[in-house]
């Protein structure tokens, strides 16, 4: 029967984890239970791809107004979306968010004294095609302080939240950005105690895109969970 | 040969952050002129409403503090038990000022599973928020279906524990779904 490959704890981050404040009060005390897949979990919703607008992943212009463009570093973000096999994910929903270039949120519970900027809202979205690949055109996040202990400062970072195929699948991460000094610094990543794991959380500059389109680029891939291999008929199911 | 048995990690998690309506539900903090619609607003859109349940509930914190910057997803079948595309899915918040969620649906039917077994009407959920560096994953039961031979509930086992994934019964269509995430009443989430 179909089933995920069961998920690693070791390269993911700790619930409690003492250095980030926040999680004291609402990681779980006991270990997750581990059940087998049944249907509920190896199903999961499937996202038309015609609900993506044209510039849902153009967060240069998908805010813009009166034909203004955000200010900051205008930058592209790719990649792929692929199983634990590299094999790629076609029909994946990509959503994103992030600060602009000032490190602000345009969220009412961003209460810091930074200016937000009117023609970026920090929202973007897409389907994958059959390559597994996604593309978006964003502004250089600028990172910001936040309370922890005492003021502490988020390096540069994008949120991910990721569907796959499956519920099982689901993931919502963070991507940083190669030679952030803040990086080594901060508790969320941290939170990881595997550095292999830490570090694939980090996009690398890719200069031969840049090239082409005159603006910094960074690749991010990123892996959902897979399926175990068994053999049917002697071949493999699932592949 | 290749050897099949040899695969990557999977991309660790990272917390959703406070932030995350930005991305997951823009409409709902007046981010109002990207997205047609948010995502996952209504589970059943073609189903009369005339059959739907409400689920209400609120996720207290260690504090027992009831919160509302958490984002919760719910993934469910119809009630004939069928998982189907484009259907099923939601995606909302506690209210701002109440800190209370609905989840306003249909109720899902017995599952007919790969192997051929049969598991309780459920519902499954994923919590996310700052300070939750996983996503937290539990299931929704209801307390007047048969339960008993629920292989998820028989697995853990513990009358005290199975208790935390089951609904009360308020009415013929409303139940409550408390989710405790820590202290005496701990909700039990999932390795899925
Ligand atoms: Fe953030």
């Amino acid at each position: 029967m179909k089933s995920l490959i069961r998920r690693n704890y070791e390269k993911q981050p700790i619930a409690d984890y003492p250095d980030y404040k926040s999680s004291s009060l609402r990681a779980p005390k006991n270990k997750n239970i581990y059940i087998p897949s049944s249907i509920s979990e190896i199903s999961g919703p499937k996202f038309d791809k015609n609900i993506i607008g044209k510039l849902d992943n153009d967060l240069t212009l998908n805010y813009s107004h009166n034909n203004k463009i955000p200010i900051g570093q205008k930058i592209i973000v790719h990649g792929k979306i692929v199983d634990q096999y590299y094999k790629p994910i076609e029909g994946a929903l990509i959503e994103i968010w992030q600060a602009n270039a000032s490190g602000k949120y345009l969220h009412p519970n961003d209460q810091s004294n930074v200016p937000i900027d009117p023609n970026f809202c920090g929202s973007g979205r897409y389907i994958t095609s059959s390559d597994g690949s996604y593309e978006f055109r964003t502004i250089q996040p600028g990172a910001y302080p936040y309370p922890n202990r005492g003021i502490e400062w988020r390096p540069m970072h994008i949120h991910f939240s990721i569907f796959g195929k499956s519920f099982g699948q689901r993931l919502i991460t963070q991507m940083y950005f190669q030679g952030d000094p803040l990086i080594k610094l901060c508790p969320m990543i941290n939170s990881i105690p595997n550095e292999k794991a830490k570090k694939s959380l980090i996009s690398s500059l890719d200069l031969s895109l840049s090239e082409t389109d005159k603006l910094l680029a960074y690749k991010f891939n990123i892996i959902l969970r897979g399926y175990n291999q068994t053999f049917f008929e002697n071949r493999k199911e699932g592949l | 040969m290749k050897n099949y048995d040899n695969f990557f990690d999977e991309t660790p998690f990272q917390t959703a952050g406070p932030f995350l309506h930005i991305g997951c539900s823009p409409n709902s903090i007046g981010i109002n002129n990207i997205f047609k619609n948010d995502l996952g607003v209504l589970p059943f859109e073609k189903e009369s409403h005339s059959n739907f349940i409400s689920i209400s509930g609120s996720v207290f914190d260690g504090n027992s503090e009831a919160l509302n910057d958490v984002m919760i997803e719910t993934w469910q079948c119809n009630e004939k038990g069928e998982y189907i595309d484009g259907q099923g899915f939601a995606r909302f918040s506690p209210n701002a000022e109440t800190k209370k969620f609905t989840l306003r649906t249909i109720k899902p039917g017995i599952v007919k599973d790969l192997d051929g077994k049969f598991q309780s009407p459920h519902i499954l959920m994923s919590i996310s928020s700052r300070g939750i560096n996983m996503n937290l994953n539990t299931r929704i039961y209801f307390e007047d279906d048969d339960l008993s031979n629920d292989t998820t509930l028989s697995i853990i086992n513990q009358k005290d524990k199975i208790n935390t994934l089951i609904a009360k019964k308020i009415d013929k269509f409303n139940y409550i779904f408390d989710i405790y995430l820590q202290g005496n009443k701990e909700t039990v989430f999932l390795d899925i």
